[in-house]
């Protein structure tokens, strides 16, 4: 970078705050999904809001595309930089700026961590339901841009549901405000609706207003054991058949099982085909009365159930869930962890496929995640450097999309399209809607500045 | 150069197992300070990977950025993968100082403090005295150099070593175990008291005590420093003493100490140790069986140093709980930011990580913190003293040993 440039954006955000050596750089060529071999230009870190339109303005004027980035976990390759980029690091704006406990809801700054939205609600006696699996470390931010979902999708929703309002700047660096504080607010376009899940691909958002929630009363959680995993999905998509929201049912199979239980003793039925973890939670009478409801059904597909009696029963069973992908890492040098998401009733279904994707391609599948709410998490275990298996890989994740998409699924259901999926969004949603999502990106980002060539647009 | 990145290739097999999830982020006490992730894990590792992949042309560059590091081992116990990236940095370390030069003060550590530890000990009368006129005391016991660029508040450096005043074997009345005490620099020249406290206090629980003649380095400076070679060199003369001693455990009060010895020791040791390793604490409950119950009326807090063996933890916490029950649980447990050589290179760093700790202590009102760590004990009392806080900083055994004599004087 010249030299000259360079002062010009220390100017705007501080010299300590912009990284143009190599060394500094490659911390920032790879997020959550995989490295790459290209690094920015300069990585920026505004302390301010305010900063952000100077940078796009500069950006501009010096033909540097602009990647947007928060904590940098996310599980598609969206944050992935280029040459000739300009990386846009949020983490140090960082600000809760407002929990509003008359109208529940938070103002916090685009770099804040998930986790302190959430305590910091809970500490004025309000919830914020989202609670993606990285939530300890990636910021709301990137939760937007990537619609993230979590544990908790089936009863509460996603990031979406929580997006009252935002604050953003476009690729001309205007400001520009959407939604809004109140509960109802239909002044012009959605923009909240359509900036959850943009991917960095349509504006730099710096503020958001989220919505809170009183907490549940009270809550149960409890463990059923299956000799057959397919009996385990069935019991889910009965649960919902009955009209029960459960907060989540996770499932685990027994490849999972094990591992975790290697990993952590904390004394799972390692002969267990399949585990499903339960959480239901509401007014008291609602949370006994569904109860006895999951109870029977569970009795009824030979399930086993045994309850959380205290914090601390309760408390290993979401460990031992929490632990799954963690565990599952330690197996082998490389984990691809897919998120093909079908409707809940194809549970059962996606689950049969996975199991002979895993035979045919001969390679190592553990299958763990949000059962209630259609979204598996098969999880490929493999060591890159094994170019062999690396090609059967490949082949499997195409099945797994082929059949998630034939149960009438989705490609993701919480982890973004970035470069990992970009390939198969035709594939999902034919080429008239690509072009449209084109025409759109072109229509507010004439020069394709704002992280292009993410979901192949 | 060819060999500095096929050296770093070398990690490859540790390097590959991170996946890069960020979990470091939530954990490490720098990228909490920073938010950059050149300060953290994960980035730290993508630059190792960088070299030996030949996406960067100068490896020699990236050896700061390794180094800008506590060393708290935060990153390991908490990543989902298992990566052992204490021994990813100090290998790389240990491969990149090949090329980049130690600056004169890291040389003088080494030679003076690993290699000629009888010198040192010569030395502390002087640097006792030193530190009495160069300074300005600031609390009983504690001091503020008046010149140079360290400005840290310091606790006074003894007149004589612990190992000069008590080297030899302290045998106890009725012995029922004997033991060797390491106490490690920090006891050795800075928390002398610390060490006399344990020696007397085994004593006082019919343990037998030796102490060498010699206070040899950990080696853990030699190994943060980037000389792996010299580190091994002191672990294993240190084992070797330790085997002419006719006792079952070798005890311990520095976390770190007992770390480079025998948790990261294991990985360059030569022979295998035929005798317990234990921290005092530990001891004391486990082999000794003792369960100190109210010692004060006074409200206490509890620091758990980064390096002590973190199965330990809820003993430790139930330890101190039970010697007053006005304690009081920090919110902030992260690490204290002293990281040992790291302070002398980073004070201002070290300063801020230990800021909102020390404020938490002044405000809760803390009158008495415990940690079993010297490192931490001598972060800590600068950090509260900035804060003007009123906190006195101890060992648990401090309190233990007063205890046992009182409630002796008591029975009588």
């Amino acid at each position: 970078m010249k030299k000259s440039m360079y002062k010009k954006f220390q100017k705007i955000a501080g010299k300590k705050n912009c990284f143009v050596n190599p060394e500094e750089l490659s911390g920032y060529c790879f997020d959550a999904f995989a490295k790459s071999n290209a690094f920015p230009e300069i990585v920026v870190a505004p302390e301010s809001p305010e900063c952000i339109p100077e940078i796009i303005t500069l950006c501009n004027e010096e033909n540097l595309a602009i990647v947007t980035r928060g904590a940098g976990t996310n599980l598609s390759g969206g944050t992935l930089p280029f040459d000739g980029s300009c990386v846009l690091l949020t983490t140090k704006l960082n600000k809760i700026k407002e929990i509003n406990k008359a109208d529940h809801y938070a103002v916090v700054e685009a770099g804040v961590v998930t986790a302190d939205i959430a305590n910091a609600a809970a500490s004025a006696g309000l919830f914020y339901p989202p609670d993606p699996g990285s939530m300890n470390i990636s910021t709301i931010g990137g939760n937007v841009a990537e619609n993230a979902g979590g544990l908790r999708g089936l009863k509460y929703g996603v990031t979406k549901d929580y997006l009252m309002g935002l604050t953003l700047f476009d690729a001309e660096a205007n400001k520009v405000i959407g939604g809004g504080r109140t509960v109802k607010q239909v002044t012009g376009f959605n923009l909240p609706g359509l900036f959850a899940g943009s991917e960095g691909l349509l504006g730099i958002m710096a503020e958001f207003i989220l919505k809170l929630i009183p907490p549940p009363e009270s809550s149960k959680s409890m463990l059923v054991t299956y000799n057959d995993i397919l009996k385990a999905c069935d019991t889910v998509s009965q649960i919902i058949a009955a009209n029960i929201l459960p907060a989540t049912m996770e499932l685990m199979d027994n490849f999972t099982i094990r591992t975790v239980e290697e990993a952590t003793e904390i004394g799972l039925p390692v002969d267990a085909d399949a585990l499903l973890l339960l959480e239901i939670d509401g007014h008291h009478g609602q949370v006994e009365d569904e109860f006895d409801k999951v109870k029977s059904i569970c009795k009824k597909n030979n399930g086993h159930l045994k309850i959380a009696e205290d914090e601390d029963s309760k408390n290993k069973i979401w460990e031992a869930r929490r632990k799954a992908l963690s565990s599952l890492a330690r197996l082998k040098p490389t984990l691809i962890l897919e998120d093909a998401t079908v409707p809940r009733s194809k549970i059962s279904s996606m689950m049969s496929s996975i199991m002979d994707i895993s035979r045919k391609y001969e390679i190592t599948i553990g299958t763990f995640g949000h059962a209630g709410d259609g979204n598996l998490h098969p999880t490929i275990l493999t060591d890159k450097r094994d170019k062999d298996e690396m090609l059967r890989v490949e082949k499997a994740v195409d099945d797994i999309f082929s059949v998630a998409l034939s149960l009438g699924g989705t490609l993701s259901g919480e982890h973004g399209i970035g470069t990992a999926k970009s390939k198969y969004l035709e594939m999902e949603y034919g080429s008239g809607t690509v072009k449209f999502m084109k025409n759109l990106k072109r229509g507010v980002d004439i020069k394709n500045v704002l992280n292009p060539g993410k979901m192949g647009l | 150069m060819e060999d500095l990145i096929k050296e770093l290739k070398e990690l490859e097999e540790l390097v590959i197992r991170c996946m890069k999830c960020g979990t470091c982020q939530a954990h490490c006490p720098l990228y909490k300070k920073d938010f950059f992730e050149q300060s953290v894990a994960r980035g730290k590792i993508s630059m190792i990977e960088s070299v030996y992949e030949g996406n960067l042309e100068d490896a020699s560059r990236i050896l700061k950025y390794i180094d800008y590091c506590l060393m708290c081992g935060r990153c390991k116990n908490n990543c989902p993968s298992g990566v052992k990236t204490d021994e990813i940095f100090l290998r790389a370390k240990s491969a990149l100082r090949k090329v980049e030069k130690l600056p004169s003060w890291g040389t003088f550590v080494l030679k003076i403090v690993m290699e000629k530890p009888e010198l040192l000990s010569k030395l502390s009368p002087l640097m006792h005295m030193g530190l009495k006129f160069g300074s300005k005391q600031v609390k009983a016991d504690v001091f503020k150099p008046l010149f140079g660029l360290y400005s840290r508040n310091v606790a006074s450096i003894a007149k004589k070593s612990f190992s000069d005043a008590y080297a030899g074997f302290h045998k106890a009345e009725n012995e029922k175990f004997s033991v060797i005490f390491y106490p490690g620099c920090a006891v050795n020249y800075i928390y002398k008291h610390w060490g006399e406290t344990i020696v007397k206090l085994l004593n006082k629980l019919d343990v037998s005590v030796y102490v060498p003649d010699v206070n040899k380095c950990c080696g853990i400076p030699a190994a943060t420093l980037g000389d792996m070679q010299l580190y091994a060199k002191m672990v294993n003369e240190n084992r070797q003493l330790f085997k002419n001693f006719d006792a079952d455990y070798v005890i311990t009060c520095c976390p770190t100490c007992a770390y480079g010895l025998f948790d990261m020791g294991e990985k360059v040791a030569e022979e295998t140790f035929d005798k317990i390793e234990m921290d005092i604490l530990v001891f004391l409950k486990e082999v000794i069986g003792l369960s100190p119950k109210q010692l004060t009326l006074e409200k206490i807090a509890l620091h758990i140093p980064c390096h002590y063996d973190h199965s330990k933890d809820t003993f430790l916490k139930d330890l101190i709980k039970g010697i007053s029950d006005n304690f009081y649980e920090l919110k902030d447990q992260s690490c204290c930011g002293f990281g040992g050589t790291f302070n002398i290179k980073n004070y201002n760093s070290s300063k801020q990580i230990v800021k909102n700790k020390s404020e938490e202590i002044k405000t809760a009102e803390v009158e008495k913190l415990f940690t079993p760590c010297p490192g931490c004990a001598m972060q800590l009392t600068d950090g509260i003293i900035r804060e003007g806080g009123e906190a006195e900083v101890l060992h648990p055994v401090e309190l233990i040993y007063r205890g046992l004599i009182d409630s002796e004087c008591f029975r009588r």
